[in-house]
C-alpha cells in the first residue's frame, strides 16, 4: 500500500514545490519567496554596473579609506532613493563594484551622469544650526567606531592641528547648541555640543549601534578621502532592454519544457512520463533556490537553468534506457525497474559530479555573470540528484505496482538491446 | 525481441577522425584569415548603442561621436526582425572605456542633431584594458582548472578500464568540442568573452558526462564479458549508450536551438552569441563522445599491447601492481 501511494506523495511535494515556486507563500510568520519575488540583475532589470578605481593616489587605498569611499555611494545613492543596490569593495584589489537598478517609468534618469556624480569627492562639513559651513572635514584625521566606559557605542573623531584650532572655537562657541556633520548637502549627523574641545579629540555619544557608529564613522572619514574615484570601466543596461531578454528566455524555456515532455512521453512512454514530471521538480527547485535566499537572476542564470534541464534530462533518459534494455533481456517489469535504477546510478553519478565541479570553479572564478550562471547550474545538478534519481526510482516503483501500469509495453522504448 | 547489431566505430575510426580532422582544418583557417575578435571584457574597449524611431544618419551620428570622444567611431544601424525596433551601435575603437561625463555629453550632442528620433540609451558597454586583461585571465584559469580536475575525477573513478588513458582520452574528446565552440565563434564572428568561457564549460561538463556514460558501460561490459578483445568491448559499450547519447543531446539542443531563435528573432545579441556555440558545441559533444573517445581508447589500449581487458570481479579492489598482471 505504502508503494502504491509513492507516486501521489511525489505528485504532491511536486505541486506545493510548484506552487510556493510560482507564487510564494507569505504568512506572518513564514515568508517564502516565489518566482515574484525575485531579483533579477542588473542585465534584465535594467540598470548600471560600474568598477570605481580611485584616482589620486599612487598606492592601493587602505581598508578604511575604501569603507570610507563606500559610504559615500551609500549615501548618496540614498539620497537618490536607489535602495536596492549592491556596493561591493574589494580590499585586496584596491576597487568597488557598484550595481543599482534603473526603473523603467524614470525617464529622466541619465545614468551616465549618474555614474559620474557617484565617484566625485565627498563634500564632508560641519554646520551649525542655521546651514553656516564652520569647518571643512579634510581636517578630521580619523573616525571610528568606539566604546564609552559604560559600553555604550561612540564615534570618536580626531582633528589635525589646525583642525584643533578651528574645533576648539567653535565647540567654544557653540556649548548647548547643535551642531551638525553634512555629506555633500545630505545632514549625517546632529549633536549637541556639550563642553568645549581643546585637544581635537571629540566624542559622538548616543549612537543606535555599534553598526551605526561604524557607518557615521565611514561617513566621516570620506571627507579626509585623498582621492575620488572614478570609472572607465562599467555597463549600462535600459529597462526594455533587460525585461525583453527575460521574455525570450521564458519563453524558450516553456517551448522546450514542452515539447522535451513530448520527446519523452512519445520515446519512453511511463518513465518518460515520470521524467517529465522529475523535470518539473528540478525547475521548481532552482527557482526556489533562487528566490528563498534572494540571489539576483541573471541571463546567464536563465540560461544555467535551461542548461540543467538538459542534464535532468540525461539521468531519466539513462534509466529508461536501462530499463527498456533489462525487459528486453526478458526480466520482468519489477526486475527491470529494479536493475535499470542500479545499473544506471554510477554514470549519472559520476557525470553530475564532473558537472558539479565544472560549477563550482564557475561559482569562485567567474566574475558577474559567469557566478550567477555557476550557481543556477549548481543548482540544477543538486535538484537533479533529488528528483531524476530519488524521485523517478519511487514513482516508477509505485506506479508498476498498479495492475493496469503492469504492461511492458509501457516500460519499452524502439532501443534495442545489442549484446555480444 | 530482436537483438540490434553492434555498430563497427573502432574499425571506422579513420572517417571519424578524417572528419574531425577536416573541421579542425577549416576552423584553423578561418581563425588565421577571418581573425578571431575577442569581446571588449577581454580587451577593454567601448560600445554604445541607442534605440531610436525613424530614420538616422548613421554616419552622420559616427562623425559626431568621433568629435566629442576624440577617438575614431564606427557606427551600424541594427533592427530587430519581431518587434522592428531600430538601433544605432557605436563602436568606439582604443581598448578603454569612455568617461560617463563624455558619454553624456554625446548623448546630448545626438539629441540635438536627431530630434525627430527619439534616442534612447539602450546599452552602455565600457571597459578598461586592465579589467580586460583581468576577466581574459579569471576566464582561462576557469576553463583550464576544471579540465584539470576532471581529468583526475575521471582519472581516479575508471581505474578498472586504464584510469590514466580514459581520463587522457576524455580530455581530448574535450579540447575537441572546445575548439569546435570557438571556431564556431570565429566562423560566425561572435566575439570571445564571458559567454565564451560559460558556453566551453558547460561543454566540457557535458562531453565529459558523455564519455563517463560510455566508459561507465565499458567498466560494466569488461566485468561481464571477461575475455573479449578491447575493440569489440568498445564498440558494444558505445552501441549500447548510442541512443542515450543521441536523446539528451537532442533535448539540449531542442531548447538551446530555441533560445537561439527567439534571441534572433529579438536580435539580443549577448544571449544569441550564448546559444548558438552552445547548439553546436552539443552536437559536437556527442558526436565526439561516439565516434572520437570510444576509438582513441581502444588505440591507446592496443598500443600498449592490451588486446584483451580480462578483469575478474574479485580482483576489482587489489592494488595496481595486482592488476598489471590481468590486463
Amino acid at each position: 500500500m505504502k508503494k502504491k501511494l509513492g507516486f501521489f506523495g511525489v505528485l504532491l511535494v511536486t505541486a506545493l514545490m510548484v506552487y510556493i515556486a510560482a507564487f510564494g507563500i507569505k504568512t506572518e510568520k513564514i515568508k517564502l519567496y516565489g518566482a515574484p519575488d525575485i531579483r533579477f540583475g542588473i542585465d534584465i532589470r535594467g540598470g548600471v554596473e560600474a568598477i570605481f578605481q580611485p584616482v589620486g593616489i599612487d598606492t592601493k587605498p587602505t581598508h578604511e579609506q575604501l569603507e570610507a569611499a563606500r559610504a559615500v555611494f551609500e549615501t548618496r545613492l540614498d539620497q537618490r532613493n536607489i535602495v536596492d543596490r549592491e556596493v561591493i569593495p574589494s580590499t585586496t584589489e584596491g576597487y568597488i563594484i557598484v550595481r543599482f537598478p534603473w526603473k523603467a517609468d524614470e525617464t529622466e534618469f541619465d545614468p551616465a551622469k549618474a555614474i559620474e556624480e557617484l565617484g566625485q569627492t565627498a563634500k564632508l562639513t560641519f554646520r551649525d544650526a542655521q546651514g553656516n559651513i564652520l569647518l571643512d572635514g579634510q581636517h578630521v584625521v580619523n573616525a571610528k567606531p568606539d566604546r564609552d566606559e559604560n559600553n555604550f557605542p561612540v564615534v570618536s573623531l580626531s582633528f589635525d592641528d589646525e583642525g584643533t584650532k578651528i574645533f576648539s572655537n567653535i565647540t567654544k562657541k557653540l556649548i548647548g547648541q547643535p551642531l551638525s556633520i553634512y555629506m555633500d548637502e545630505e545632514n549625517i549627523c546632529t549633536a549637541t555640543v556639550m563642553t568645549q574641545i581643546t585637544n581635537g579629540q571629540a566624542v559622538i555619544t548616543n549612537m543606535k549601534s555599534f553598526e551605526n557608529a561604524q557607518k557615521l564613522a565611514n561617513q566621516i572619514n570620506s571627507g579626509a578621502l585623498p582621492f575620488s574615484m572614478e570609472t572607465k570601466t562599467y555597463s549600462t543596461i535600459s529597462p526594455s532592454l533587460g525585461t525583453g531578454s527575460l521574455k525570450v528566455m521564458i519563453n524558450a524555456g516553456l517551448i522546450a519544457y514542452i515539447i522535451i515532455c513530448i520527446l519523452l512521453i512519445v520515446y519512453y512512454r511511463l518513465p518518460g512520463f515520470v521524467a517529465s514530471i522529475a523535470l518539473l521538480i528540478q525547475i521548481a527547485g532552482q527557482i526556489l533556490f533562487l528566490s528563498i535566499p534572494q540571489m539576483s537572476l541573471t541571463l546567464s542564470g536563465i540560461a544555467g537553468i535551461i542548461l540543467s534541464i538538459g542534464m535532468g534530462v540525461d539521468a531519466n533518459v539513462i534509466s529508461s534506457e536501462r530499463i527498456n534494455e533489462e525487459i528486453r533481456a526478458g526480466k520482468s517489469i519489477e526486475a527491470a525497474i529494479e536493475a535499470g535504477f542500479s545499473n544506471s546510478f554510477s554514470s549519472i553519478f559520476d557525470g553530475n559530479v564532473t558537472v558539479l565541479i565544472v560549477s563550482i570553479i564557475l561559482m569562485l572564478y567567474g566574475s558577474g555573470s559567469l557566478a550567477s550562471f555557476g550557481y543556477t547550474l549548481f543548482a540544477g545538478i543538486v535538484f537533479n540528484f533529488i528528483a531524476g534519481v530519488t524521485a523517478s526510482r519511487i514513482m516508477i516503483y509505485s506506479l508498476s505496482s498498479y495492475k493496469f501500469l503492469k504492461k511492458p509495453a509501457l516500460y519499452t522504448c524502439l532501443t534495442r538491446r545489442v549484446t555480444l | 525481441m530482436k537483438e540490434g547489431k553492434i555498430i563497427h566505430f573502432y574499425k571506422n575510426r579513420k572517417i571519424f577522425f578524417a572528419i574531425s580532422a577536416a573541421i579542425m582544418i577549416i576552423g584553423i583557417l578561418f581563425s588565421i584569415f577571418k581573425g578571431v575578435v575577442l569581446d571588449i571584457q577581454f580587451t577593454g574597449g567601448a560600445l554604445l548603442s541607442y534605440s531610436y524611431d525613424g530614420e538616422i544618419d548613421e554616419n552622420r551620428a559616427g562623425d559626431i561621436a568621433t568629435d566629442i570622444l576624440g577617438r575614431p567611431v564606427t557606427p551600424q544601424l541594427t533592427e530587430s526582425i519581431s518587434e522592428g525596433t531600430k538601433k544605432l551601435v557605436l563602436n568606439i575603437a582604443g581598448k578603454s572605456g569612455v568617461d560617463p561625463l563624455d558619454q553624456a555629453e554625446l548623448e546630448k550632442a545626438l539629441k540635438a542633431e536627431f530630434p525627430q528620433a527619439n534616442l534612447e540609451l539602450s546599452e552602455a558597454q565600457m571597459v578598461e584594458k586592465f579589467f580586460g586583461d583581468k576577466f581574459m585571465k579569471r576566464g582561462i584559469t576557469a576553463l583550464l582548472l576544471s579540465t584539470a580536475l576532471v581529468l583526475v575525477y575521471v582519472w581516479i573513478r575508471f581505474k578498472i578500464v586504464g584510469g590514466l588513458s580514459a581520463g587522457v582520452t576524455a580530455i581530448i574528446a574535450l579540447v575537441h568540442d572546445c575548439l569546435v565552440v570557438f571556431f564556431t565563434c570565429v566562423i560566425f564572428g561572435l566575439p570571445i568573452g564571458d559567454n565564451f568561457v560559460a558556453v566551453a564549460l558547460s561543454i566540457i561538463g557535458y562531453s565529459i558526462n558523455d564519455t563517463i556514460v560510455i566508459y561507465d558501460r565499458i567498466r560494466e561490459n569488461a566485468k561481464l564479458y571477461s575475455g573479449y578483445e578491447v575493440e569489440t568491448i568498445a564498440d558494444l559499450s558505445i552501441t549500447q549508450s548510442m541512443t542515450r547519447s543521441i536523446m539528451t543531446n537532442l533535448c539540449v539542443m531542442i531548447s538551446v536551438s530555441l533560445v537561439y531563435i527567439l534571441a534572433f528573432a529579438n536580435s539580443i545579441e549577448s544571449v544569441q552569441s550564448f546559444a548558438l556555440p552552445m547548439a553546436i558545441g552539443s552536437i559536437s559533444g556527442c558526436y565526439s563522445t561516439i565516434c572520437i573517445s570510444g576509438p582513441l581508447w581502444v588505440m591507446w589500449k592496443k598500443k600498449k599491447g592490451e588486446n584483451i581487458i580480462t578483469v575478474e570481479k574479485k580482483e576489482e579492489k587489489k592494488d595496481t601492481k595486482a592488476k598489471k598482471y590481468y590486463y
